[in-house]
């Protein structure tokens, strides 16, 4: 009787626990992987490799852009392609007030932890500014206008060769001193918990239910109360910040910035193909597909080297087929198997 | 009082038409500063880039058109074309190097021209049916988007593909006459160029005639302004629509062979020419055949104008500054898009 | 000539028509009647292959055409004036009306057809030049249904040709229809005009709910009492 008592208190506390990480956006399984991948490259020695440990930031890294780039495509249901030039308006923004700063010109420049905010305002900035410019656009028109900004933003990094040497490229300072990866790897995991977190709570919030609304009929929309400008634009801003935020920490962590390697139109076809095979409207599907992705795509590109670019194929190839005949993505699988268990 | 009469219905006009009559005079001032500045080989130079992208913006506008397609995979219909063409000429032009013939020398480029058109052709239908019938088949839900991301899924494997089977290096020709250039008004222009221009504006027009006076080309135009309709009074949808992609395509590897000479094959060649037929059809109006021819011109002398004033390295900022102008006053294009799917996106 | 057996249709989860059956005969006018968003519009789409049967059979001449896309259809012989028109607005009225040709590859037959059609409607050889989306509403109507016959059709379907008319205007569509069948072709009308279009057509069927609930000869239904109550108002 009392043993039923303390199961009946546990399994109390676990609805609650789960009631709580559930308002993060989480659930337990998806928390568990979380957490398994945070401990790998501390307890697995295959994991504690150093191109290991890159790999798990080049997939953290990617898989945070997807989510800031599927809160704009995923819910507004535009897309956005300028974003890798808005990632890398953050990253040079960051670069250069970390290194030079300029206007008040003090050498060495301020610590990154601080550019990084300024970067992400800055792109920030730029996005409110394509978000007003988008505003009168629809859906391809203003997925173009993004492109044409991004090809705009980044003939302006070349251009620009006071600030940025332009196609040259500019070194950014590090983060940290270190040579080692893996604090690297907890600085973006961190931010991409924090990115997902931020936007989830935004999307469950009532301006969730707007960007859909807009997505689905902008004119429905607008019929029934919701003003479109204040919801895009914020939306649009939001994401851009986002993007810039991660430019960020691209800029302290790889220290080498070029124009065509970070803001090419290429970069946001590939945020693109995983926030979309990862599943739209989710924000989840992009860590979900990022991180073996990046294993799967590393390994075919170091098994099949005398084949370059054979992983940009099949990924390729994989969008195509995704998008004709699977549109839901990986989350749209998930929630098909929930419905049927649950139907169980 | 009729004075008066005749008068408003003028202003009223100009003020309908304000982007056409702003862009009209805009680019009458950057005709004449180019002439001056650069003088008569400048305004030929802009000529024939025009030409150039009126083919290609074509091909987009004809697209998006009759299926709804905003084809962002159109570059490497450019790509497959200036390949094509550079495999089969210079194998020719090896021969002719032992086997000196100069009938064969004049017609062996135009050989090689067709060739790309009809390997473009095949590839748009190959495309076609493998990619597009599939997902008109399984729904026409957000088709436009769908469409959209599905020709950027197809411009990467492409791009890509091309990387991985060839590699990475660039391959051109010098020349595809090996002639004098000829001399029109001061300016020296090399026949390559007047060529390339002449094959647009024929192919241009052999399209125009196609959609106005044949039978398959007015069913073009009839899906184009109603697909129900048109299937209604017996036309096949999935042929026209296969036909259409087809045809763009094949414009678009006829123009990347016949500019061999000036952009070289390589898998990223498709990136220019791609974002200049965009810029065309964006600012003359989705779907706009007409429009389209108009503004691959406007958008040359843009081009021209800010390569001379400004600098080459600044092309892509300068016209894009002037495209969100133009799109601010006129949302859908200077010229409209009446195409259906625009408005109700 | 044409035969409905036991048809269920819709649009993705609304079913809309539940085991609709009837037929129509060579040469006859048939009328379709029924209150708005009874089917009567689904019925005629389903027949010309623009909507996809759940279950069931048409057959039309013998052979199952439920099948077949929507151009095959008419290229089989059946022509179908929607409620939309679905007209060629960017086009002239000649070049709407060449276009309702497009199975013919004859041209000598199509320019024989061409000018029948405008002895039939002077109106439209008048405007021949205009573009269609510029015209009126009642010359629209007629541009559809001219275009409709252009194609040398067996068995026309006809979907509230006389909707936003004028009544003279009506009264010309309705000859027009009339003068159609004693060509020797056969017409499916669906019209809301009960009245008029129970005196003239030979039989009629009454669809409710995705029901036909009525069938018989024109004048029997219009004796009926249902009918009378609930479509002619008396
Ligand atoms: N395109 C469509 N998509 C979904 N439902 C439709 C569509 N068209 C008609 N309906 C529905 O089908 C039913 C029958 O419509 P319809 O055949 O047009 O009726 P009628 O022509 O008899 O007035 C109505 O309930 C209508 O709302
Ligand atoms: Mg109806």
């Amino acid at each position: 009787m009392n043993s039923g008592k303390v199961a009946q208190e546990q399994s109390n506390s676990w609805n609650k626990f789960v009631e709580f990480i559930n308002k993060l956006g989480f659930n337990p399984l998806g928390l568990a992987l979380l957490i398994i991948i945070a401990v790998l490259p501390t307890t697995t020695p295959y994991f504690q490799q150093e191109y290991i440990v890159r790999w798990m930031i080049m997939g953290a890294f990617l898989a945070a852009q997807s989510i800031a780039f599927d809160f704009t495509s995923g819910y507004i249901n535009i897309v956005n392609f300028g974003f890798a030039a808005l990632l890398g308006v953050g990253a040079y923004a960051s670069g250069i007030f970390a290194n030079t700063t300029p206007f008040i010109a003090v050498a060495p420049g301020l610590n990154p932890w601080i550019t990084i905010w300024l970067g992400a305002i800055v792109a920030g900035l730029v996005g409110f500014a394509l978000g007003i410019l988008t505003l009168r656009l629809r859906g391809i028109f203003a997925a173009v206008m993004a492109w044409f900004l991004g090809i705009a933003l980044m003939g302006l990094v070349n251009n620009w060769t006071a600030l940025t040497r332009g196609p040259l490229g500019m070194n950014p300072r590090k983060f940290l001193e270190t040579t080692n990866n893996l604090p690297y790897f907890y600085i973006i995991f961190t931010m991409m918990i924090g990115i997902y977190i931020t936007l989830k709570l935004v999307t469950r919030s009532h301006y969730g239910l707007a960007f859909k609304a807009i997505g689905q009929n902008l004119d429905a929309a607008r019929a029934s109360g919701i003003n479109p400008i204040r919801y895009l634009v914020f939306n649009f801003t939001l994401s851009a910040f986002f993007a810039g935020f991660l430019g960020g920490f691209y800029a302290h962590y790889f220290g080498s910035l070029t124009p065509s390697t970070l803001m090419h139109t290429s970069k946001t076809v590939e945020i693109l193909a995983i926030a979309y095979i990862g599943g739209r409207g989710s924000l989840w599907g992009g860590i979900a597909v990022a991180f073996p992705f990046v294993f799967l795509i590393e390994l075919l590109r170091t098994n099949f080297s005398d084949l370059p670019g054979l992983h940009l194929v099949i990924y390729g190839v994989l969008m195509i087929v995704i998008m004709i005949y699977y549109p839901g993505g990986l989350a749209g699988f998930y929630d098909w198997i929930k419905s049927k268990v649950q139907r169980k | 009082m009729a004075k008066n009469s005749s008068a408003r219905p003028l202003m009223s006009r100009i003020k309908d038409n304000l982007p056409i009559v702003v862009i009209s005079i805009f680019s009458l001032i950057l005709f004449v500063a180019i002439y001056i500045e650069g003088g008569n080989a400048q305004i030929f130079n802009t000529i024939i880039t025009g030409g150039m992208w009126a083919l290609l913006a074509v091909g987009l506008a004809l697209v998006f058109g009759v299926m709804n397609i905003p084809h962002f995979a159109h570059g490497e219909s450019f790509m497959i074309g200036a390949y094509v063409a550079y495999f089969t000429f210079t194998p020719m032009q090896e021969y002719l190097y032992t086997n000196p013939n100069k009938f064969l020398s004049a017609i062996a480029p135009l050989g090689a021209i067709l060739t790309a058109g009809v390997a473009g052709a095949i590839l748009g239908i190959i495309i076609e049916q493998l990619i597009f019938a599939p997902l008109r088949r399984r729904t026409k839900k957000d088709w436009i988007m769908n469409a959209f991301l599905l020709t950027v899924g197809i411009s990467f494997v492409l791009s890509n593909g091309a990387n991985l089977v060839l590699g990475p290096n660039f391959r051109g020709i010098s020349r595809y006459w090996d002639v004098k250039a000829v001399e029109i008004g001061g300016a020296y222009m090399s026949v390559d160029r007047l060529i390339a221009f002449a094959i647009s504006m024929v192919t241009i027009g052999a399209l125009w005639f196609f959609l106005r006076r044949t039978r398959v080309g007015r069913a073009i135009r009839a899906v184009s302004q109603d697909e129900t309709g048109a299937q209604l009074v017996g036309i096949n949808l999935n042929f026209i629509q296969t036909l259409t992609f087809s045809l763009a395509t094949a414009m678009a590897s006829i123009s990347g062979a016949s500019l061999l000479f000036l952009f070289q094959a390589y898998p990223t060649v498709g990136g220019t020419p791609l974002y200049y037929a965009w810029y065309v059809v964006m600012m003359a109006g989705l779907g706009n055949v007409v429009g389209a021819i108009i503004g691959g011109f406007i958008v040359a002398l843009l081009q021209t104008a800010t390569q001379l004033f400004v600098a080459v390295s600044w092309t892509t900022v300068l016209p894009t500054v002037v495209m969100i102008l133009v799109l601010l006053i006129a949302p859908s294009g200077i010229f409209g898009s009446e195409v259906k799917g625009v408005q109700e996106q | 000539m044409l035969e409905l057996k036991n048809i269920n249709a819709g649009y993705d989860f609304l079913q809309v028509l539940w085991d609709v059956s009837f037929r129509v005969d060579e040469g006859e006018l048939v009328a379709l009647i029924g209150p708005n968003g009874a089917g009567k519009s689904t019925t005629l789409r389903t027949i010309a292959g623009l909507i996809k049967l759940k279950s069931g059979e048409i057959l039309f001449n013998e052979k199952v055409i439920n099948d077949k896309p929507t151009h095959l259809i008419s290229q089989m012989g059946i022509s179908y004036v929607s409620e939309k028109l679905n007209l060629f607005t960017g086009m002239s009225v000649r070049e709407n009306l060449i276009l309702g040709a497009y199975a013919i590859r004859d041209k000598e037959v199509q320019l024989e057809t061409l000018a029948y059609i405008f002895e039939l409607f002077p109106r439209l050889e008048e405007r021949k030049d205009q573009l269609a989306g510029t015209m009126s509403g009642g010359e629209r109507k007629m541009l559809a249904i001219a275009r409709g016959m252009m194609s040398k059709p067996q068995l026309m379907l006809v979907d509230e040709p006389s909707l936003g008319l004028q009544p003279n205007l009506t009264q010309d569509v309705f000859s027009a229809l009339i003068q159609l069948r004693e060509r020797g072709v056969t017409v499916l009308l669906v019209e809301q005009n009960v009245n008029a279009t129970l005196s003239f057509s030979d039989r009629a069927y009454v669809l409710e709910q995705g029901k036909i609930v009525m069938e018989g000869p024109s004048k029997e239904i219009k004796a009926n009492k249902h009918v009378r109550n609930a479509y002619l108002g008396i």
